[in-house]
């Protein structure tokens, strides 16, 4: 069991040297010069000269990469072009709005969907599942920047009953900048419970042909208690696998909901960052994104260890 | 024949079978109605897509303007007949590109012992990666054209194709009759094209609906934020972001390029479940 | 120095709201409150030297001020000066008195010393500076409190220049002017407290501020100090903004989409407030390199245009654009028709076909550079682009963000028109395309005695005059195609009173009813 805990370790570690690799290629083949574009267009040769010298551009790109890894170990995700800051602690000012983000329209495409999921299941073929199924695949085909318009327009603008966009300006109470979310968790967990909804069915369709459930009903045991007790119980490893990866989907998802609603997260970080050419900026987001997912994966798998004995490789 | 084909219904059975199924014949008529008005634009949209008619912009859905005028007063109906052309040619095209490269990564990967994990490892990199993020990275990278933008999304959504073929391919390798051509001394890419490439049809059509239908998705998104196809070659996403400045005013302009992409990624979708419910149920948890 | 002042006696701005604004005397007003300003962005930078972004200035006018400013009929007033300055007879030396007692954000007091020094950092690194450094022979400290800049030659344009609010003459510490900025340390009467790149950056009263004496007038005059903060909120999207105008959530919005006006009236949280008229777009053409070299091409382009369809496609109705060749807007004393007949808004594109088949330009791409975040260049550029191609052109739109536009243009290989605009100034000799330096780089014999003449002329009331020949001149030779004037929108919430609608708003005699 040791043996695969490191393996599977090591694994991780090759993933994430593969995800700095790709990172570095990526913003590398750009075009621009980020020397030029940080000094702007009034810049002098000389003084872009000086600054590429000082970035170390002018040298091999082999010397880069090892400088690029030998600066990542240590931590430093190097400086942001256009914020005249670290980029690690630009993301980390960025934080906030999206984690709350993921974890409201997580919650919220959860509450929708793990129930309707199980009754689907439980009612398989039934005019339900069909209509929660075929329901669910209209919503995964909303684009969410869409709907986040609509929503826009009809409940905050129409109705005003919830603020247009933005994270409460400075100084706002903690309730004041959950309550801006709110829309953006609507229409991001809407989009993504279509996935959550198909695979609570599925896992709980697996679950419901087992000998025990059967084993439950014969000897008397009410509906309810045998789907929630027994079922459902059994059903949760591989949902709350599905919740961790839709976790990591739904930052794709709060890229574009942010810049719906304008949120400072850190979507909008990464969007603005294009348009600015802040190439920093591009590559430290992609890296901690990327690396999140990675720990997450493996996380859940020692989750499975822990849980499910079976589990041997 | 093969075990990952054994359980599946011969070709004809299963074109009848997936039509019995209402869900996915609305989705096949659906796309098919999309496909062919798209295709058809030229000739069937009633005004040339770039006319300007500076008098009737942004005059809403009527007899003449089906779909409302956009603020130049060109035709929303033919605006997103034409636009459905484009965001159907990227779809498709990112679909081949995702094809092309996943599938022969995913072969190589599982024909080839050495270069297995290298690969598998590339693949859980840029899974690692949302795809919406990667994309806008990649654009930014290569510069913002319909071209680069096909080409960032092939990137991104070849590992998914890649993972499939990968794993198929890892069982197809020891089937008896592989084992038994290869000791025969038939070529390893004779084997692979023959044998292999042929049980991964279902599976490989079945992910290439899905790709096709987030490729869509997230060409909109892209075009929406501004880091994608160029603004003035109209695809429904781009439309819907020339539009966003008139939500309120002239509603239709985002509206029906909207319904468009919903509908044509739904269809695709119930289309790419019928598929994969009957071709191959195993697939059924990879999504 | 009298006869200078009223050289920069220009129309007043117009105000054209739905309600006009309060005007209620300063001291019924209450002190105390926070207003919410939307703007369009994250700026670049605070340091208004080294930027001529309109945003910039808006937001480093709170908190750096200049030695000169201009009141609200547009006329040059003194700021950080003690009075307008005494200048010699032969208009080379000006002799700038400061004004005793004021005091930095760091409890610091100004002195000559500073002044110079800000002066010599303007010179060094603001666009504007740079554009009189040619003209100024020495920047000298007489004594603690004065100032004298020698000329080298007579340079009417300098007081304005010395007196606007981007690539601006702000007066910092000596001591903290590094470049790039650390922290912004000015006299204004707020300071900066935090910025939080992205979401907003929050001024709090500066208490050592000493207000001029008297009442409020445009730019000059007091400042009355009477909010505790003003937070400007960066939303870069339009529509938002509009949006979180209606919705009550800021209190002041600039920059809005024109034709979001009707949405606006009748809202109980906000109410528009339009600036008539703004400024204008215009076309600039590449002479140094390219088809647009050969004046023929430049006279086909001219000539192809609808610019009537072109405002209407970028700014609807007539409520919110006007046709007009003229560079300034009736009520300026610099308004004139000269060299504009027959020149403007002609929509010949069968004319224009002629015009480029005698350039011998037929068939060669001609490659317009425009960005979207102005969204009516993007408009404009659409439009004009349908017009050109029937005229002949092989048009090729060149769509980018507004940063690299603004790299791009300093390479004459790149481009052939772009697109800009400019609010109307208070000085012509500020407008960019007269300078040979700027992006379109026009060098003609013509365009040199005309704007030597006029930069030269020290008698204000000789200045108009000459400023018609400038203007001949530019519709002779076709450097950059003005499309016309247009209106600007911004919103704002019934509780806010003191705001006077200006090109860059500003907010330190604003108040909020509670």
């Amino acid at each position: 069991m040791n043996r695969y805990i490191l393996q599977r370790f090591l694994g991780m570690l090759a993933v994430m040297f593969v995800v700095v690799t790709v990172v570095f290629v990526i913003v590398r083949i750009a075009p621009g010069d980020p020397a030029s574009v940080m000094l702007g267009p009034d810049a002098t040769p000389a003084d872009v000269a000086a600054l590429r010298t000082r970035l170390g551009l002018d040298r091999p790109l082999v010397v880069q990469y090892v400088l690029f890894l030998g600066q990542l170990l240590r931590g430093d995700l190097g400086e942001s072009i256009f914020l005249n800051k670290p980029v690690l602690s630009a993301i980390a000012d960025r934080a906030e709005p999206t984690f709350f983000l993921t974890l409201f329209s997580l919650a919220i495409a959860s509450f929708i969907a793990i129930p309707v999921g199980i009754y689907a299941a439980y009612r398989r073929g039934s005019l339900f599942d069909q209509a929660t199924t075929t329901v669910a695949m209209l919503a995964a085909s909303i684009p969410s920047f869409w709907l986040g318009l609509l929503l826009i327009q009809w409940l905050a603008v129409r109705f005003g009953v919830f603020p247009v966009s933005g994270y409460g300006g400075p100084g706002a109470s903690l309730a004041t900048r959950l309550y801006h979310l709110v829309l953006p968790a609507i229409a991001l967990g809407i989009v993504s419970s279509a996935l959550i909804l198909r695979f609570t069915r599925a896992s709980m369709l697996d679950v419901l042909g087992d000998d025990y459930i059967r084993t439950a009903r014969s000897k008397g045991m009410g509906e309810f208690r045998v789907v929630m007790r027994h079922a459902f119980k059994n059903a949760l490893i591989p949902i709350l696998t599905v919740l961790g990866l839709t976790a990591a989907l739904l930052v794709s998802g709060a890229v574009v909901t942010e810049t719906v609603f304008s949120l400072p997260g850190v979507g909008s970080l990464v969007v603005s960052a294009v348009l600015r050419r802040d190439y920093p900026v591009i590559q430290g987001a992609l890296l901690v994104v990327a690396a999140l997912y990675v720990i997450i994966n493996f996380l859940i798998d020692m989750l499975y260890l822990v849980v499910d004995p079976r589990v041997r490789y | 024949m093969a075990a990952v084909a054994a359980d599946a219904p011969t070709r004809g059975q299963a074109l009848r079978q997936l039509l019995r199924r209402r869900t996915v014949l609305i989705g096949i008529l659906i796309l098919l109605v999309i496909a062919t008005a798209a295709i058809l634009a030229p000739w069937i949209a009633p005004f040339p897509p770039n006319r300007l008619s500076i008098v009737n912009r942004l005059k809403p859905p009527s007899a003449t303007y089906w779909f409302g005028t956009d603020e130049f007063g060109r035709d929303g109906f033919t605006r997103t007949l034409y636009a459905g052309r484009l965001s159907l040619l990227v779809g498709i095209c990112v679909v081949v590109f995702a094809c092309v490269v996943g599938i022969t990564l995913g072969l190589v990967a599982g024909f080839f012992r050495r270069l297995d994990t290298p690969i598998a490892r590339i693949i859980d990199a840029m899974m690692a990666f949302p795809d919406i993020l990667l994309a806008i990275a990649l654009v930014a990278a290569l510069g913002p054209s319909l071209a680069t933008v096909i080409v960032a999304l092939g990137i991104v959504y070849a590992p998914r194709l890649a993972r499939v073929v990968r794993a198929s391919t890892l069982v197809i390798r020891e089937l008896p009759y592989v084992e038994a051509a290869r000791a025969l001394g038939v070529p390893t890419w004779r084997i692979m094209t023959r044998h292999v490439l042929r049980n991964l049809v279902s599976p490989i059509l079945v992910q290439g609906t899905f790709i096709f239908a987030y490729a869509m998705l997230a060409e909109a998104g892209l075009s929406f934020l501004g880091v994608g196809v160029s603004p003035e070659i109209p695809t429904w996403g781009t439309m819907i972001a020339a539009g966003r400045q008139y939500v309120g005013q002239a509603d239709w302009m985002t509206l029906f390029p909207g319904i468009a992409i919903v509908l044509s990624v739904l269809s695709l979708q119930l289309v790419g479940d019928g598929l994969r419910d009957l071709l191959d149920p195993r697939l059924r948890k990879d999504l | 120095m009298k006869v200078l002042r009223r050289t920069l006696l220009a129309g007043t701005v117009a105000l054209a709201g739905v309600a006009a604004l309060s005007t209620a005397p300063a001291w019924a007003q209450a002190k105390g409150g926070v207003i919410n300003v939307a703007t369009v962005g994250e700026p670049p930078t605070l340091d208004p030297m080294v930027s001529t972004a309109d945003l910039v200035g808006i937001i480093t006018q709170h908190f750096y001020e200049t030695l000169f400013t201009f009141d609200k009929n547009w006329k040059v007033t003194p700021l950080l000066a003690e009075t307008m300055p005494d200048i010699s007879a032969d208009g080379k030396v000006y002799t700038i008195k400061l004004r005793q007692g004021v005091t930095f954000h760091d409890g610091s007091t100004m002195t000559s010393a500073d002044v110079v020094a800000s002066l010599k950092r303007w010179m060094d690194l603001a666009s504007r500076g740079k554009q009189a450094a040619g003209f100024i022979a020495g920047v000298e400290a007489v004594d603690g409190a004065t100032v004298k800049l020698t000329l080298k030659e007579p340079y009417a344009p300098l007081l304005a220049l010395l007196a606007f609010n981007n690539a601006a003459a702000v007066i910092m510490p000596a001591g903290k002017m590094e470049n790039p900025l650390k922290e912004p340390v000015g006299t204004g009467p707020y300071k900066l407290k935090e910025r939080k790149a992205d979401q907003y950056i929050q001024l709090v009263r500066h208490d050592g501020y000493k207000s001029r004496a008297g009442e409020p007038d445009g730019y000059g005059g007091a400042r009355k100090q009477l909010l505790d903060e003003i937070r400007f909120v960066p939303v870069p999207d339009p529509n938002t903004r509009v949006e979180g105008a209606i919705s009550g959530q800021y209190d002041y919005v600039d920059a809005l989409p024109v034709e979001a006006f009707p949405r606006l009236q009748n809202q109980k949280a906000t109410q528009p407030v339009m600036l008539k008229p703004f400024g204008w777009p215009v076309f600039v053409m590449n002479t140094k390199q390219g088809i647009m070299s050969n004046l023929d091409a430049r006279l086909a382009v001219r000539t192809a245009l609808s610019e009537e369809d072109m405002l209407t496609a970028a700014f609807g109705s007539k409520d919110f654009f006007a046709l007009n060749a003229a560079y300034f807007p009736k009520g300026y004393v610099w308004n004139t028709d000269a060299g504009t007949e027959g020149a403007y808004n002609i929509a010949d594109p069968e004319k224009a076909k002629g015009l480029l088949k005698k350039a011998g330009s037929e068939g060669k791409p001609l490659r317009i550079l425009t960005s979207r975040q102005y969204e009516f260049h993007y408009k404009m550029a659409q439009v004009a682009a349908e017009y050109l191609k029937q005229a002949g052109f092989a048009v090729e739109l060149m769509v980018v963000d507004w940063a690299t536009l603004t790299q791009r243009r300093t390479d004459p290989a790149l481009w052939d028109i772009y697109i800009t605009h400019s609010p109307f100034l208070p000085e012509p000799a500020l407008t960019g395309i007269l300078s040979e330096a700027s992006p379109g780089w026009w060098s003609t014999p013509g365009r040199k005695k005309a704007v030597d003449a006029f930069n030269s002329e020290p008698d204000p009331s000789k200045r108009p005059a000459l400023w018609a020949e400038v203007q001949k001149v530019i519709y002779a030779e076709v450097p950059a195609i003005k499309i016309g004037d247009f209106n600007a929108l911004s919103a704002q919430a019934p509780k806010v009173t003191g705001v006077d609608p200006a090109p860059w708003p500003y907010f330190w005699n604003a108040s909020v009813s509670k």
